[in-house]
């Protein structure tokens, strides 16, 4: 598995515009730098699906206190922070 | 004449029990309505009862074996020094692994003779009148202390249209016995009141700036407020055991959540003991474990009071069914026009109708203190 930041974006946002289409929603257009919740894209459910992808896919088990705005609010932030827990950025 | 007493059925799942324990002993006088043994399966833990009074004149099955369903767990006499029956073929525990048919007229007899299907030896592979009176005329019209337990039938009737039989998976076999535990005990009732939503949303979403959380923290929040109104009033979180009310000393918060196909109740034990923040972070935690089909089967067991909701559907209502053992399940729905509609299933053995109404009026705003 590549891990780029730029790939690793590229897949959690394939990864959100799955579960954006569970409820009949269109994630497409999400930007690198927008705050995921606040979009309304995908609702606790969904992020709940997507954290726990995010963990197996990346193999980076994280603790309740780790999942928060600042590591994991957008997609930018979200690929930095596989990148600083592998020891790579 | 002696009377046999019989494995019950627990849950329409399993069809073989453990023994736990015997709490009498050979040459001992019982009456009926007490208590002869225990048995369980990974779900739960049953009374075995005499259904008359007797003398124990010996037992068939041993603590700790598994046995099928229906066989022979000990037999009662009307003095202790009568002799125990020669097992004949139809007391023996049997394989359950094949289907029988059983026709409508056998069903009815099945269940005015208080027998479970899963005692009676099918004839061709069926379970018909001849069979349960042959059944019944061999074993001297004895009763079956264990068929009260489950007034449902052990086996139903495949439809007379070509289909497969499919095996359920672990979640889905759970699901069947919530819902089983629901239509076969509770006495079920369901509430809703409209609320306004503004004073949640708004408490939500200070908190979750507060604590910068990437989860919106609503749903928990409300499920913690639930957790101390059942603090408050114990009954809220409780069940009904022989004829009396159980409440529980702990709170295990089950919550709904739906993974993929799978529908887990996740749960949060000992709920009460946490502060507001750490019972989010425990039910995310929980939460996040049944979005990955992980959770560990003490946080996928045990609910003693429950939190569903279906807004993630925009369902603007829906009735819950009770987990096993609990008394209450709360129901949060989608809201429209600022307003929301809080709905909780209850079981009314053990609660009224103003009881549930009280909590969901408090329930319908946060508590700031």
């Amino acid at each position: 598995m590549s891990l780029s930041k730029e790939s690793i974006v590229v897949a959690i946002k394939a990864r959100i515009v799955e579960i954006a289409a569970e409820t009949g929603d269109d994630a497409s257009e999400l930007g690198v730098d927008e705050i995921i919740p606040a979009t309304g894209l995908i609702d606790s459910t969904g992020l709940l699906e997507l954290i726990a992808w995010y963990e197996k896919t990346y193999q980076i088990p994280l603790t309740q206190e780790e999942i928060n705005i600042d590591n994991l609010g957008t997609l930018a932030r979200m690929a930095e922070f596989v990148l600083r827990k592998k020891g790579l950025l | 004449m002696a009377t046999a007493i019989y494995i019950p059925r627990v849950n329409n799942n399993d069809d073989e029990v453990k023994v736990l324990a015997f709490d009498v002993a050979t040459g001992d006088k019982v009456e009926g309505g007490q208590i002869v043994g225990q048995v369980e399966t990974d779900k739960a833990v049953l009374d075995v009862t005499a259904s008359d009074a007797g003398f124990v004149l010996g037992f068939i099955a041993k603590p700790d074996e598994v046995v099928k369903v229906g066989s022979i767990m000990l037999w009662l006499g009307e003095s202790a020094d009568e002799a125990i029956p020669e097992l004949q073929e139809s007391t023996l525990p049997r394989s359950t692994g094949e289907i029988s048919q059983i026709t409508a007229k056998a069903r009815l007899l099945l269940a005015q003779s208080g027998l479970q299907a899963d005692a009676v030896p099918p004839i061709d592979g069926r379970i018909t009148v001849e069979a349960v009176e042959r059944f019944l005329a061999a074993q001297g019209g004895i009763k079956m202390a264990g068929a009260a337990v489950d007034r449902s039938p052990a086996v139903d009737v495949q439809p007379d249209v070509d289909g497969t039989l499919v095996n359920l998976t672990r979640e889905e076999k759970g699901m069947a016995a919530t819902v089983t535990w629901h239509r076969d005990f509770a006495v079920p009732g369901y509430i809703e009141i409209e609320y306004e939503l503004a004073p949640w949303a708004e408490y939500a979403a200070n908190f979750q700036q507060e604590k910068g959380l990437l989860m919106p923290p609503l749903l928990p929040l409300m499920a913690w407020r639930l957790i101390g109104i059942a603090q408050e009033k114990p009954v809220l979180n409780g069940t009904f055991i022989d004829n009396k009310r159980f409440e529980y000393n702990l709170v295990n918060l089950g919550f709904t959540i739906q993974a993929g196909e799978s529908l887990y109740l996740a749960v949060v034990r000992n709920a009460q003991s946490k502060d507001e923040q750490g019972f989010v972070n425990a039910l995310g935690d929980v939460l996040r474990r049944a979005a990955g089909h992980n959770l560990k089967e003490s946080e996928a067991s045990g609910a003693t009071i429950g939190f569903s909701s279906m807004e993630r559907w925009k369902v603007t209502r829906h009735i819950p069914i009770l987990p096993p053992h609990t008394a209450l399940m709360v129901a949060h729905a989608a809201g429209r026009d600022g307003k929301g509609v809080l709905g909780a299933s209850y079981d009314h053995r053990v609660l009224n109708g103003g009881q549930v109404v009280g909590v969901l009026k408090k329930l319908s705003t946060p508590n700031k203190n």
